[in-house]
């Protein structure tokens, strides 16, 4: 650790990093963030929150989550191919 | 042969492969603190990719969460979120905390956090959270660890002597290979895990129940309660669906053994790449535990310790030789995770605190000895710890992640370059807020308002660090051009005025 230096008094100012700065930077925030809200509360203990209709058996809600749980990681590789 | 030979002896072969893991790591090392500490930081994608699940996943996964999906049914479906989750955190956070220790030679949380904040108070308050909240999870695991043991020799080894035996394995190859040691073991295990997981799973469907899709069928007609929201007893309110998924993911990538893990990869490229597709094996690893819980549920109900439905199932129903094979592999999901703790613990004493207030200018080998002592040390911790309670299991796993939690300002702040900057004034008054809360919401009332005491922590923790940051000195100009730029250049590349002059110079 070196030590600070308070004659330096210039900070450099940096563009927020928790604004993409890319379209597909965007898409891929975005998205995520869509997909995965639709896993929490409110939507997965109202809308989602059902048996029925069944998918081969499955109950709904598991079906439903585990749907948006592939989408989300297919958000993760498409943003990785993209190179976000 | 009778079956618990059999379970007995195939856990005792996974044991001595590992061992000779260890021998054989022990002749690749270098006397290089790195190279012992940090795989000397060349670990490539599907090493690094199978020692991280196999870590993420403890005990836990094998035993608790067949227990959660038994007594809360659907509700622990949940964790396909914060396993995601956990991807994206480390595609984002991961590869910048890569880049920063890369670049300046961190190697643990607080070599970070300490350089950033220009503080040495920061390095010891987060090197005693990282030590304090996993010991909780050696804890956990050794306690897992003894149980399987005991259930697989049917009683004859006794949940004290094979807790015993497991550390002393898990030790002795990390003292004796280093990291190399923990991540070539960790290869094994986290194929051996998922293996056994899924192929236990499938084997006590098709036996019980005719198939996996004839099993939803009939938990469907019998215990509709366990498909649904909150669950039968009420426990997965939003306020605690929302709280796991916080605790359960940022919680535990920012627990040191999983940090450091993020500084041993070859490339930044190779952590992005880890992030994007390791919720593929966390979270697919929880369809079969739902078939274990939920059809565990209907073929062994009133367990009075929902953690051992797993093993109970498979030795009622299984053949001996596949009850071993899947013992091995829980066995392998507990030692996955206690060596990397263990590794971590020992990184954390021997670098912050043996290497920077005991020993300043010792040679390579005298720390790569010291931290062989630490192992020592913990091992004994861990084992006592383990032999005097035995809690269910994911409570403590919740208490260790949302302990870890209480970092996430700080390294946001030193991750996240944003005009506002977190000071180390902040930093210190959010920690021990959050930890007051922590213990507020965990301890004295449980979960306020049905709010998981984690998040309660990590708001009060969010809220106090800011106000303090508004009105204390920042990290030196300097110190944050250096690291902030580091960031900076990492994601988005060289400034364009850098660009130009550099293509200005080239034209010349």
């Amino acid at each position: 650790m070196t030590e600070p230096d308070r004659t330096d008094t210039q900070y450099p100012r940096y563009r927020s990093h928790y604004r993409p700065r890319t379209r597909n930077g965007w898409i891929a925030v975005v998205g995520f963030l869509a997909f995965f809200a639709l896993t929490q509360p409110p939507f997965v203990h109202t809308l989602a929150n059902r048996i029925a209709p069944t998918v081969f058996g499955m109950p709904f809600l598991y079906v439903y989550l585990l749907i948006i749980y592939v989408a989300l990681i297919g958000i993760l590789i498409w943003a990785q191919r993209k190179g976000v | 042969m009778e079956a618990w030979v059999i379970a007995t002896s195939l856990i005792f072969t996974y044991l001595i492969i590992t061992m000779l893991l260890g021998v054989v790591a022990n002749r690749r090392l270098s006397v290089d603190l790195e190279d012992f500490l940090l795989y000397g930081r060349k670990a490539g994608f599907v090493v690094l990719y199978l020692t991280v699940v196999a870590t993420y996943h403890s005990a836990f996964a094998f035993l608790g969460s067949g227990g959660f999906f038994y007594t809360h049914g659907i509700g622990f479906w949940d964790a396909g979120a914060w396993t995601v989750l956990v991807g994206a955190i480390t595609y984002v956070l991961g590869s910048r905390i890569w880049a920063l220790g890369k670049r300046f030679k961190y190697i643990t949380p607080a070599d970070m956090l300490a350089d950033f904040y220009e503080s040495e108070t920061v390095r010891v308050v987060v090197a005693i959270v990282s030590v304090l909240f996993t010991i909780l999870y050696i804890q956990v695991q050794a306690q897992g660890l003894g149980y399987i043991l005991e259930v697989a020799s049917g009683g004859r080894i006794p949940f004290e002597l094979g807790t015993l035996i497991l550390l002393v394995v898990a030790a002795g190859y990390l003292v004796a290979g280093g990291l190399r040691a923990v991540y070539w073991t960790d290869v094994v295990q986290g194929i051996w895990m998922y293996a056994a997981v899924w192929i236990g799973a499938l084997v006590l469907a098709f036996k019980l129940f005719g198939g996996p899709l004839d099993l939803w069928r009939q938990v469907a007609v019998e215990r509709p309660d366990l498909l649904t929201l909150p669950g039968p007893q009420g426990f997965f309110t939003p306020g605690m669906w929302f709280g796991f998924v916080v605790v359960l993911s940022f919680g535990i990538v920012f627990q040191p053994h999983i940090m450091i893990r993020y500084n041993t990869a070859i490339s930044g490229r190779t952590i992005k790449w880890l992030g994007a597709t390791t919720p593929i094996y966390l979270m697919t690893l929880y369809i079969p535990a739902a078939l274990v819980g939920l059809g565990g549920a209907l073929a062994m109900p009133g367990l009075d310790n929902p953690d051992i439905i797993f093993p109970e199932l498979l030795l009622t129903h299984a053949p001996a030789w596949l009850t071993g094979t899947i013992l091995a592999g829980a066995t392998a999901a507990a030692m996955s995770t206690l060596d990397s703790i263990l590794h971590s613990n020992m990184t954390v004493l021997t670098r912050d605190v043996y290497q920077r207030y005991v020993s300043r200018d010792a040679n390579q080998a005298h720390y790569i000895l010291m931290g062989r002592v630490f192992v020592v040390v913990l091992l004994g911790i861990g084992y006592l710890l383990s032999i005097k309670t035995f809690e269910f299991l994911v409570v403590v796993v919740a208490l260790s992640g949302a302990g870890a939690l209480q970092l996430m300002p700080a390294i946001l702040g030193v991750c996240f370059p944003t005009r506002r900057l977190v000071t180390r004034a902040g930093v210190l008054a959010g920690i021990a807020t959050g930890l007051i809360v922590l213990y507020l919401t965990l301890v004295v009332s449980s979960h306020p308002l049905t709010l998981h005491g984690g998040v309660w922590s990590l708001l009060a923790n969010f809220a106090v660090t800011a106000v303090v940051s508004r009105f204390t000195r920042p990290p030196s100009a300097r110190t944050v051009r250096r690291i902030h730029g580091e960031i900076e250049r990492y994601v988005y590349g060289p400034p364009p005025s850098a660009t130009a002059a550099v293509s200005a110079r080239d034209t010349a």
